[in-house]
């Protein structure tokens, strides 16, 4: 066990720090010219525009240690606006399970951000219960295509989509596990029709997304008929570990602190108050351990094992921790944090960060509903069959 | 000991229930926020005209002469419609004042106008640098001629764009955060140098910015005696608490029950919500933090309306223990309902917002749990 950093470590920790520094936005600049170029840059790195890609898809082939040190360095940067769904989600899923053929159409444009994909799981009937899913694909009987119609909801930026992953069922018979298959088609087609979703934070970002006839060629499907479950619930496991953002948090608590220092109080500052101060500790002693946490999970991974009991616990605490930043922030704006809309009403950083702590509460029921993540685990790691509800 | 209600607080109950059932519902509340004066006149004239904003002034200035349990029952049954209308602002804070500090003739010419609806009070007590204590006043009072001068900066204040006559606490005397030295004034909101910024607030009410700059106020408009503000403002801020704390346990009334009934509803892994036990027992205790509030509501409410001399510790308990119990019961009605939750569609989640804000109103769960330890 060593808690140091080797020098090759170090020496990969300034060039990303060099690298972010040089690379960085700089006012004035033409914002979407600005991001093409950052991510040309990244490329030129050898790959850190796909970090997280294998080398033999063109990633940078990191050691964990090195993704670490990435996360941590980038975790305050301004990068430019990047979305999960088709480097994070897709890519990885085309790569194990999609054909040479699939790749080949699908990898560079999603790796050059041309194309925006979306998400289409979550059913209003099928929420925690994902495999409960209905939306129906049928095959047509020459076999060239499936006839898709069905309601999606949930879905992250489909108002800004270019094409969707899709789990539709194919079947009834069996383990309703068993009759999933996995579809990509575009978005922009007669038959789909996004309407938004307001939610508490005021704001826009998912969506109700209906499906009505739309075909989808053979060759858009990934794998085989029927074992799209399989492939999504690798996935899953992968958005699972991303959402703990472990690194954001680090940040978002440092940022905390600075906030509470310019609430004055008395003599001091609301950093002083007993009450708060304790909350502020008990937090950063469970980030502490949480980052050690995410630290064993990322070293099993790296010796090739199977990631081990402690990545399971990754998603829950990660994302009960963002929560409780968030509305400890809330509680640093004081009366101020009741103020809404565009008008900044006392301190700046009590500005937004109702909306932040509201938006937060969907990260314990988004990717796996922390009690569903509770039965994975009861389950699954530590064993337990139960008889019973 | 006794927990029955009179024939008339029955009669009250069963008045403002039926009022909130048939004026309010998520569509109709949504539509008045979103108005420009973000409540209804019409629902103010019915106020006036049942009775209700009469009710905590004294018979002989024209009122009911009900107590803190009166507006416990009537804001008990708003904070299940989260009712909009600025009863807290007008009726319990600026009225609160007034009858509390008024002189005779000035109690004769407000007073009958304030239960009418015709004119309505606001109360700005909040400044940025305070936080949540009362005593931290840097606004001041001047005298000058036959009254005062006004300036400083009041936040928060609730309602105060619709209001005709703003209370203000200055300070005449003493350091910035000296009990004795604060003075209440009535500011007309139309005088000189009197700016009201309004804004919504995240629960869908309305609040502003109130800034006072050489505002000339006659001394016949000071609200008690000069430098002894501060036992009128505790006063009412501690019957500010208790009405909020009534709001706040309607609207979780609200939230544990509709998470009953939704998750025996939502059916997911071929089983109603309702059917697993982790989430039966997380509403249990939902249901159990709501009780706890409303005893303790109870208890401070009554020790307040009958002197006793513990009853500021027990409403200190009473905010503590409300916004602790917001907070888990708001997240877990939330969390209860997943995806559904987090959108403005149902209503869980307006509930929640409210709850939230009025932890933050007279001071947040830590700060009353540090007076209560104090």
């Amino acid at each position: 066990m060593d808690i140091e950093l080797s020098p090759t470590d170090l020496e990969f920790q300034q060039d990303v720090r060099t690298f972010l520094a040089e690379s960085a936005y700089k006012p004035g600049q033409n914002y979407m010219q600005w991001r093409t170029r950052w991510f040309e840059a990244a490329a030129a790195k050898g790959g850190w525009d796909v970090p997280k890609w294998p080398a033999e898809f063109g990633g940078p082939g990191w050691s964990p240690t090195q993704h670490y040190i990435w996360e941590r360095e980038t975790a305050d940067a301004n990068l430019p606006f990047d979305l999960p769904f088709g480097i994070g989600m897709l890519a990885p899923i085309l790569m194990a399970y999609g054909s040479k053929a699939q790749q080949d159409r699908f990898l560079p444009d999603i790796r050059a951000r041309k194309v925006n994909w979306c998400q289409g799981y979550s059913e209003p009937g099928a929420g925690s219960d994902l495999a409960g899913l209905k939306t129906k694909a049928e095959l047509a009987s020459d076999g060239t295509h499936y006839t898709v119609n069905g309601t999606k909801i949930w879905t992250t930026m489909a108002h800004m989509a270019d094409w969707i992953f899709c789990l539709t069922r194919t079947s009834d018979s069996g383990r309703k596990q068993e009759g999933i298959t996995f579809l990509l088609f575009p978005m922009k087609q007669p038959g789909i029709e996004v309407k938004p979703i307001i939610t508490l934070g005021g704001s826009h970002s998912v969506n109700m997304v209906h499906i009505t006839d739309v075909k989808v060629p053979v060759e858009n499907r990934i794998g085989e008929e029927g074992q799209g479950w399989t492939y999504a619930k690798g996935l899953l496991q992968h958005e699972r570990t991303g959402l703990a953002g472990i690194s954001r948090s680090l940040v978002a608590l440092e940022k905390l602190k600075e906030q509470a220092e310019t609430v004055r109080r008395g003599n001091g500052t609301l950093m002083d108050e007993a009450a708060f101060r304790a909350k502020v500790a008990a937090l950063e002693v469970d980030l502490m351990a949480l980052e050690f946490t995410e630290l064993r999970s990322l070293a099993s991974a790296s010796a090739g094992a199977a990631p081990g009991p402690e990545s399971s616990i990754l998603k829950l605490k990660g994302t009960e921790i963002q929560q409780r930043i968030a509305k400890l922030t809330v509680e640093a704006g004081g009366i101020y944090s009741a103020a809404w809309g565009a008008r900044v009403v006392g301190p700046r950083f009590a500005h937004g960060g109702m909306q932040s702590y509201l938006a937060s509460r969907a990260y314990t029921i988004y990717g796996g509903a922390s009690e569903v993540q509770k039965d994975v685990i009861a389950k699954n790691v530590l064993g337990i069959r139960s008889t019973r509800k | 000991m006794n927990f029955e209600f009179t024939q008339e607080q029955q009669l009250l109950h069963d008045s403002v229930a039926r009022f909130v059932k048939e004026r309010y519902d998520l569509e109709k509340r949504r539509k008045l926020a979103d108005s420009t004066l973000g409540w209804s006149e019409a629902h103010w004239r019915t106020m006036a005209d049942l009775g209700w904003l009469a009710l905590p002034f004294a018979e002989a200035d024209g009122g009911f002469g009900g107590s803190q349990i009166e507006t416990m029952i009537l804001m008990g049954e708003f904070g299940k419609g989260l009712v909009l209308e600025p009863y807290l602002a007008s009726i319990v804070m600026g009225g609160g004042a007034v009858r509390r500090g008024a002189t005779r003739a000035l109690k004769e010419r407000l007073v009958p106008t304030v239960v009418d609806g015709s004119v309505r009070l606001a109360f700005a007590y909040a400044e940025e640098q305070a936080r949540f204590d009362l005593e931290d006043v840097i606004t001041h009072a001047r005298p000058n001629g036959d009254g005062f001068v006004l300036n400083g900066h009041k936040s928060v204040v609730l309602n105060a764009q619709s209001a005709d006559h703003i209370v203000v606490s200055a300070r005449t005397s003493g350091g910035q955060v000296d009990l004795h030295g604060i003075t209440l004034f009535l500011v007309d909101a139309k005088a000189d140098g009197v700016t009201v910024e309004g804004y919504a607030t995240v629960d869908g009410l309305q609040a502003a910015e109130v800034k006072l700059k050489d505002v000339r106020v006659p001394a016949e408009r000071m609200l008690g005696k000069p430098d002894s503000g501060y036992e009128i403002l505790n006063a009412v801020a501690n019957d500010a608490m208790l009405a909020l704390g009534a709001e706040a346990v309607g609207a979780m009334e609200i939230l544990y029950k509709d998470t009953v009934e939704y998750t025996q509803q939502r059916v997911q892994f071929d089983h109603p919500l309702a059917d697993f036990q982790v989430l039966q027992h997380r509403m249990v205790e939902m249901f159990m933090e709501y009780e706890l509030c409303r005893s303790l509501l109870y208890r401070a409410t009554m020790e307040t309306a009958h002197g006793s001399p513990d009853a500021s510790r027990t409403v200190h308990a009473l905010k503590h223990l409300v916004g602790r119990a917001s907070t888990f019961v708001g997240e877990n009605a939330v969390q209860l309902h997943g995806g559904m939750g987090v959108t403005e569609e149902l209503r869980i989640g307006h509930y929640f917002k409210r709850l939230l804000v009025i932890d933050s109103q007279f001071g947040n769960a830590d700060h009353h749990l540090m007076k209560f330890a104090a």
